[in-house]
């Protein structure tokens, strides 16, 4: 038992430590400000027609526990997914092999530490949102448990089951990370887009994020007061520019039926029972399994005659501080990154965005397409640190002007020769400002994995933002739509343009402070 | 060719240092840095590669500092550095151009260059391997090759023998010792041996500071007539340890066979020949 509670134990704390954490806890923060509009924001999280609650402590503690709930359930998966990768690479995990832990327990303590460092941000949440209460206070008396009891039954479950989601991935596609992220992007939007729209109680049961039965009580909320009943339309999420003829609605909380809180237990309980199913096909670290295939070469059966340098011999170098090389090296990088299979999603999305109507392949497909490449993408900026190669990297000669520069040609065009179809069917109906848009886009979210890497020195930050981007993308939020899919006023493409150069002006910076103080 | 450090400090906190006030001149040959964990041996090492700025003091190359413009010396620099690493989706020759595109060598002509440093380092066979499936002494070699392509005029190498076996060891102190005739070659090892058989000039560091910067026969000189060895019984090996500075001991029959520095050796002991292992060990543990 010792074993199981000092790798959870010592695993958040290693996790907890990282500089990415910090700045996950500081955007979690800003999120969570947020959550609870100012009550003369612009914006709005959930409304019910025109109706939004009081700002009771009801409505925060319930308001911010759903959206902590959905929120989290979104990119905590991101978040804590690397947990036994970590221990492969940094080779602790055949140390662990070595002990006496059990496949189940060592999972279990996995699962249990993704649990913790989610918990972590739920509790700043939590603070954030009582802070809320007390500065937008409207008069209405701070009741603790109307804080609590929503947190306790509807997020905590629902980033228990995302921690064991995690693990069941990592065991499962062990060596596909790329699948773990486009999985559960799929999975999860078949699991929340149910839940947002179903009203059937018995379903409440079903519903992993526990989010279903407080929406439907805050709609009856309201249909009771206007003694009608119609459907009231409730939005969840970011939505803009829908606060006029705002009314309140007196939201006093939900009393939670029996059967739900048994149906939360169930779902934690269910995820340990698919762990403990897992543990027997978990690899324990046993790298020849994981690297069977590539066949390690040794010298020893190399070796046929013996040779030695001869100085003498050796060509004299040229020099030719060009860039061309490196923007053909780091293509390479590109196209290697990932299993070969994966280019066949990405032909199939090249095609579907050459024959589809120019509306459904640049609203849904492209950004789809470009999101497969996350996992190429996000360590643009940063694999010279993950793979140990930043000794030749930042001595080399001037490396920020010719390796950052010909990592972002190179970014970009990947992500434009995969939307060329696009692109060209622009040119045809003469739609230059999708042509353009598109062109930004692409140096956007290139610019954007560069900077989130050169900052984090890690790859979760822009995994995380851009899976959130995407998900934003298909639920057509205006303000994510970083290609153009949606009708947008042209300085819109400015103030994108401008964003972008601010970012490589931040990303620039940061890679110089990099070089200068390593 | 001439590599000035002049007092030069690295601090990581108001009273940590990786280096404390350290100069050095370096001149064309083989130096050879030697010193226990944390002596600052690779600190110093990155510093001149200019991976690391010092905190304090100047380095200087040819007359010009190194500190202000960097570009001078990453022209003329082969680095092999303690721990790297490699992309293991590229097979030895893509990592090599692309280091050597990093470098700023012409694309057309580094190809044949390549392909004779992989044969002189029995890589060819391997090369369109990915280097992902290479073994430790194979990733090894592909450092050591990366730190030629660009003919460089100073050369560091930060435990160059990791993971060589000992003929690749061999060839590559032959490698060293070729490489030294119109070059600077740093040479950081923990291996004494590596560095004795090849090392013009000899450097041992200790907690951030410079003990020793000297020629082999003149560090080799201080212990003169001083190195002993003397056959005791196992129970008095401790404290013959605390009363001596101990080199090291083997087992002799039933008895202890113990190498000692001492200027007052004990009765039976036999005077050894010094060497450069001693001492350092000296230098080391008196320091």
């Amino acid at each position: 038992m010792k074993t199981f509670f000092s790798i959870i134990k010592y695993d958040y704390l290693h996790r907890t430590r990282s500089y990415s954490f910090l700045i996950t806890l500081c955007i979690s923060l800003a999120i969570a400000y947020t959550f609870v509009p100012e009550p003369d924001a612009s914006y709005s999280t959930i409304r019910i027609a025109d109706y939004v609650g009081y700002y009771n402590s009801a409505w925060f503690g319930y308001v911010t526990a759903i959206m902590t709930s959905i929120f989290l359930s979104l990119v905590g998966f991101y978040l804590v997914n690397s947990a036994i990768k970590t221990d492969t690479v940094t080779r602790i995990g055949q140390i662990t092999a070595s002990t006496r832990i059990t496949n189940f327990r060592y999972l279990l303590s996995k699962a249990l530490s993704n649990f913790l460092l989610l918990v972590t941000i739920v509790v700043i949440v939590f603070l954030m949102s009582i802070l809320l209460f007390f500065l937008y206070n409207d008069g209405y008396s701070f009741d603790i448990s109307q804080f609590i009891i929503p947190y306790l039954i509807i997020p905590i479950p629902a980033i228990f089951c995302i921690s064991i989601l995690a693990v069941v991935f990592e065991v499962v596609f062990t060596k596909y990370t790329v699948i773990q992220n486009i999985g559960f992007f799929f999975l999860f939007s078949y699991l929340a887009f149910p839940s947002l729209s179903e009203n059937s109680s018995n379903m409440y049961e079903f519903d992993l994020f526990g989010t279903q039965i407080v929406m439907h009580q805050m709609e009856e909320s309201v249909r009771n007061l206007l003694e009608t009943g119609d459907d009231k339309g409730l939005t969840i999420g970011y939505v803009l520019g829908n606060t006029g003829e705002t009314k309140n609605f007196k939201f006093e909380g939900v009393n939670f039926p029996i059967s739900f809180i048994i149906s939360r237990i169930l779902w934690c309980v269910s995820g340990c029972l698919l762990l403990l199913l897992l543990s027997p096909i978990f690899h324990r670290f046993d790298i020849k399994q994981l690297v069977k295939k590539k066949q390690l070469f040794s010298s020893e059966k190399q070796k046929t005659t013996v040779h030695e340098i001869e100085l003498s011999k050796l060509k004299k170098s040229t020099h030719n501080y060009g860039i061309y090389s490196l923007v053909k090296t780091e293509l390479l990088l590109f196209i290697r990154k990932g299993k070969r299979w994966l280019w066949i999603l990405n032909c199939i999305g090249f095609i579907l965005l050459a024959v589809l109507p120019i509306s459904i392949a640049h609203t849904i497909v492209l950004p789809i397409l470009w999101f497969l490449q996350v996992h190429r993408l996000s360590d643009i900026s940063s694999k010279e640190i993950y793979h140990d190669v930043q000794y030749f990297a930042f001595t080399s000669y001037k490396p920020l002007r010719r390796l950052l520069l010909s990592q972002l040609l190179a970014g970009i065009v990947i992500m434009l020769i995969l939307a060329l179809p696009l692109l060209i069917k622009s040119v045809f109906v003469m739609d230059i400002q999708s042509f353009i848009h598109i062109i930004v886009g692409a140096i956007f979210i290139v610019l954007l994995a560069i900077t989130s890497g050169i900052v984090t020195k890690g790859k979760k930050l822009f995994e995380i933002v851009f899976f959130m981007i995407t998900y934003g993308n298909l639920n057509k939020i205006p303000f994510l739509d970083y290609f153009g899919g949606l009708q947008h006023s042209s300085s819109y493409v400015l103030t994108l343009t401008l964003l972008t150069i601010i970012m490589a002006g931040i990303g620039v910076g940061m890679r110089i402070q990099q070089i200068k103080n390593q | 060719m001439k590599l000035e450090i002049k007092n030069v400090s690295k601090r990581y906190s108001r009273n940590k240092y990786g280096l404390k006030d350290f100069s050095m001149t370096i001149d064309k040959g083989i130096l050879g840095l030697l010193g226990p964990n944390g002596a600052g041996k690779s600190t110093l090492l990155k510093m001149i590669a200019t991976v690391s700025k010092p905190t304090e003091g100047m380095i200087i190359l040819n007359k010009n500092n190194i500190l202000k413009d960097a570009n001078y010396i990453r022209k003329q620099l082969g680095f092999l550095p303690q721990d790297f690493g490699v992309y293991p989706n590229l097979n030895a020759f893509e990592f090599l151009q692309y280091i050597a595109a990093l470098k700023g060598i012409a694309d057309k002509e580094i190809q044949f260059k390549i392909e004779q440093l992989l044969n002189g380092l029995n890589l060819l066979d391997a090369a369109k391997k990915p280097i992902g499936s290479y073994s430790g002494g194979m990733k090894q070699r592909i450092g050591i090759a990366q730190a030629l392509l660009n003919d460089p005029k100073i050369i560091i190498f930060d435990e160059p023998t990791v993971g060589l076996d000992p003929e690749e060891r061999v060839r590559f102190r032959n490698l060293i010792s070729d490489l030294a005739q119109d070059c600077i070659v740093i040479l950081s090892s923990h291996i004494v041996s590596d560095i004795d058989t090849i090392a013009d000039q000899v450097a041992v560091l200790k907690n951030g500071s410079l003990l020793s910067y000297s020629n082999q026969e003149k560090l080799i000189d201080r212990i003169d007539q001083k190195v002993f060895e003397v056959a005791i019984n196992k129970e008095h090996l401790d404290n013959f340890k605390n009363n001596n500075i101990v080199i090291s001991t083997s087992r002799k029959e039933d008895k202890i066979a113990v190498r000692y520095i001492s200027e007052s050796p004990i009765d039976g002991s036999v005077s050894q020949t010094a060497n450069l292992e001693d001492a350092y060990l000296y230098l080391t543990k008196t320091n």
